[in-house]
């Protein structure tokens, strides 16, 4: 592990160069894999992810099936190669919580009603991390839920928001999320303004805690641009053949 | 390109009647799909481009048999849905001893959904005179939301090519699509139709197929365009 | 939290009191049931509270081990923090290892104390790169009636102020000593039921909420954690009067310290 860089923030400015309140480059591909029904590929700054909707379909064991609605799966992966130190390979405490969570920022835009007893199931797999990997899978697999033609009432966004050498800043590295003071992942429904996944780790002052929710708020409305702007791409190359 | 695409949640209108694929919060209209915005007089609908088939009253489906049990064939009809042929529904008496003669696991089936119970649970009946256990040709699958392209307007493009190719095709509507005559005639249908699936949103699409056809069959130019 | 599936009528009934801003006991929307806290309980352990919020009922042990720090922070001692959902708590647990709720509790809780930095890692190093203290703050669900995760955040601050490092036993020193505690952080939960904000919601209530906004905040009213659960959103004007209410009814769980 490397060491603790002397100072996160000089002047302003941020060991990558960016300022408090801006975002890494963030490139998004809808459906980038053949066999599932929706998928999507990200890259935001130095993380690779990749997510896969199949369903609805049977949902299986028998027991889990909900005659009134579809239920969700999701799980959160991280490959065994995509941190410095070897992951073991499965499910830990972490990637269970994250798969939680994860889910439950989802929910609120599925209209699962109209798929009884089906399971949709979301496979998020972090292929390289760097800080922010939670938030990149439910950006991924909002996309990738939009592109199997599930019913939502819209796409969620997230972003991870936090603190730093003192100072609030938006959509942590590495070293920021490592040696920071704090970290607070976000996802909202950008055009409604609903929060759908709020945790915070560390310490912040309320005031801090203000600032760093708007923060998110604005990341989250750059996210969900680049996002709307995968799946028209989508179409659009699917016409100029 | 004519056609506006849209996301889930985009807006699309207020005094407008909101058709399918869309949701009403507040007498405000919006997609719930990512797809094609259909405007008519008073209507929108959004027109999925991808997603599952969601069995219908009345469809004409094409099922593959999957399991025989005591009672009732269990069919899946490319959804998350299997549906179930009931001997009761079935058109002729038969003993249960003779159902796997009837219909074996395996077996692909032209069969019409009867009714939707609630949750979802899919009858089917065999009684539409195009219903049948298909033995022979090809089915071929393709996403059920692009059924409508194959079909053309007023069945305009499935016309065009059983008159070019010279094949029986049988559309289900949930994606299926059943080929029969000669294998070289099935093998250009096929890849007729998997083309217009992977094209369908391509302007002048059917000029586009009818030139495919015809440098086909003169059998030239693999990756014509 | 609970798979408890609650029937239609109940679930209308609580609807309908919260509306009418009345609530089952007869709460306020911002009033903790009846909050009892008794350390020391187990003899055998270096720390130990039974925490009960009404019916819900949870004991915390703490004990100690000398052992390796972690690679990357060889000057620091460990926490660990694990909750078991024992099976006689509610007919809807089940034996077996942590479920997706167990692993969130005891990680919300983990969250909160480390946040805070109630117990400085670095006082709990013996011998750097070699020989450091682990605590392990284990939670057991005993009875659950709902809000386990401020039940269980306050039984394990309490066991923690309750607990004493065995020196002589490890042999590292020639006195036991009480484990230094630096702040104490507690957690206060929330559940949105048909767009009414709740504190500590009962099972029931839980049941029939789809969000629940847990804040843990510190002695001098920062913010050590946050976790929103459940299927449901949170309009994004809501969460600073959520945390101010927090902060509030913090202020008064801690006193039961």
């Amino acid at each position: 592990m490397q060491n603790r860089p002397e100072k996160l923030i000089n002047d302003g400015v941020r060991l990558d160069g960016r300022g408090a309140d801006e975002i890494r480059p963030i490139k998004i591909e809808a459906g980038v894999l053949n066999r599932a029904d929706g998928s999507c590929y990200i890259e935001w700054g130095g993380n690779k992810v990749l997510a896969a909707v199949y369903g609805p379909r049977e949902a299986h064991p028998r027991h889990l099936q909900d005659p009134r609605k579809a239920i969700i799966k999701y799980r959160y992966n991280m490959a065994s190669f995509s941190v410095e130190d070897r992951k073991r390979p499965g499910p830990d405490r972490r990637s269970v919580e994250i798969s939680k969570v994860s889910r439950e920022a989802l929910a609120p835009v599925l209209m699962l009603e109209y798929f009884p007893r089906s399971s949709i199931d979301i496979f998020v797999e972090i292929l390289q991390a760097d800080a922010g990997t939670r938030t990149t899978g439910i950006t991924a697999a909002s996309v990738a839920l939009a592109d199997a033609g599930i019913p939502m009432k819209n796409l969620v966004s997230a972003i991870s928001v936090g603190k730093a050498d003192g100072e609030v800043v938006l959509d942590l590295i590495r070293e920021e999320d490592n040696y920071g003071e704090a970290d607070m992942p976000v996802a909202m429904i950008t055009e409604t303004g609903d929060i759908t996944l709020l945790q915070m780790d560390g310490n912040l002052t309320e005031e801090e805690f203000i600032k760093a929710l708007n923060f998110a708020k604005k990341g989250c409305e750059s996210v969900y641009k680049l996002q709307r702007r995968s799946l028209i791409e989508k179409y659009e190359k699917s016409c100029s053949d | 390109m004519s056609e506006e695409v849209v996301i889930p949640g985009c807006f699309l209108g207020e005094s407008v009647t909101a058709g399918e694929g869309t949701f009403v919060e507040e007498n405000r209209v919006y997609s719930m799909v990512y797809g094609l915005v259909k405007r008519d007089k008073k209507e929108v609908e959004v027109i999925p481009l991808s997603g599952k088939y969601l069995p219908k009253a009345g469809d004409l489906v094409i099922g593959k048999v999957i399991e025989s049990t005591f009672s009732m064939w269990i069919l899946d009809i490319n959804s998350p849905y299997d549906g179930l042929l009931r001997l009761s529904n079935y058109p002729k008496r038969i003993e249960k001893e003779d159902m796997q003669k009837e219909m074996r696991v395996g077996e692909m089936v032209i069969t019409r959904i009867k009714e939707v119970e609630f949750p979802m649970r899919i009858n089917l009946s065999m009684d539409d005179r195009k219903c049948a256990v298909i033995r022979e040709g090809v089915v071929v699958e393709i996403t059920h939301t692009k059924i409508p392209r194959v079909i053309g307007k007023g069945g305009s493009m499935i016309n065009l090519i059983k008159k070019k190719i010279g094949c029986n095709i049988f559309i289900g509507q949930n994606g299926r699509i059943w080929l029969s005559g000669s294998d070289k005639k099935i093998e250009l249908a096929a890849e007729t139709i998997l083309k217009i699936e992977r094209e369908a949103h391509v302007n002048r699409l059917a000029d586009r197929i009818d030139r495919f056809i015809k440098e086909k069959k003169k059998g030239k130019g693999k990756n014509a365009k | 939290m609970s798979e408890d599936i609650l029937s239609e009528v109940r679930r209308d009934y609580i609807y309908r009191l919260i509306k009418n801003g009345d609530r089952i006991g007869g709460r306020k929307a911002d009033e903790y049931r009846d909050v009892s806290v008794e350390k020391g309980i187990i003899a055998r352990a270096e720390g130990s509270a039974r925490v009960k919020i009404g019916n819900t009922d949870v004991l915390a042990g703490i004990k100690a081990q000398i052992g390796e720090p972690f690679p990357d922070t060889p000057d620091k001692g460990v926490i660990i923090t694990n909750a078991e959902l024992v099976p006689l708590a509610s007919p809807s647990f089940e034996t077996g290892p942590p479920n997706e709720n167990g692993v969130e509790l005891a990680r919300v809780v983990d969250k909160g104390i480390r946040g805070s930095k109630a117990i400085e890692l670095e006082k709990l190093c013996l011998d750097a790169g070699s020989k450091v203290w682990i605590i392990f703050i284990d939670i057991h669900i005993l009875d659950h009636d709902g809000n386990l995760i401020d039940a269980s955040a306050l039984a394990s601050m309490a066991a923690l102020t309750n607990t004493t490092l065995p020196y002589i036993r490890y042999e590292v020193g020639e006195e036991d000593e009480a484990l230094l505690i630096k702040d104490t952080p507690i957690a206060t939960t929330c559940a949105d039921i048909g767009g009414e904000i709740v504190f500590d919601p009962c099972l029931d209530e839980e049941n029939a909420s789809n969000i629940e906004l847990t804040v843990t905040t510190n002695a001098n009213g920062d913010i050590s954690g946050i976790q929103k659960r459940g299927a449901g959103k949170i309009p994004f004007g809501d969460i600073s009067q959520i945390v101010d209410s927090s902060r509030r009814l913090a202020g008064e769980l801690r006193k039961k310290l």
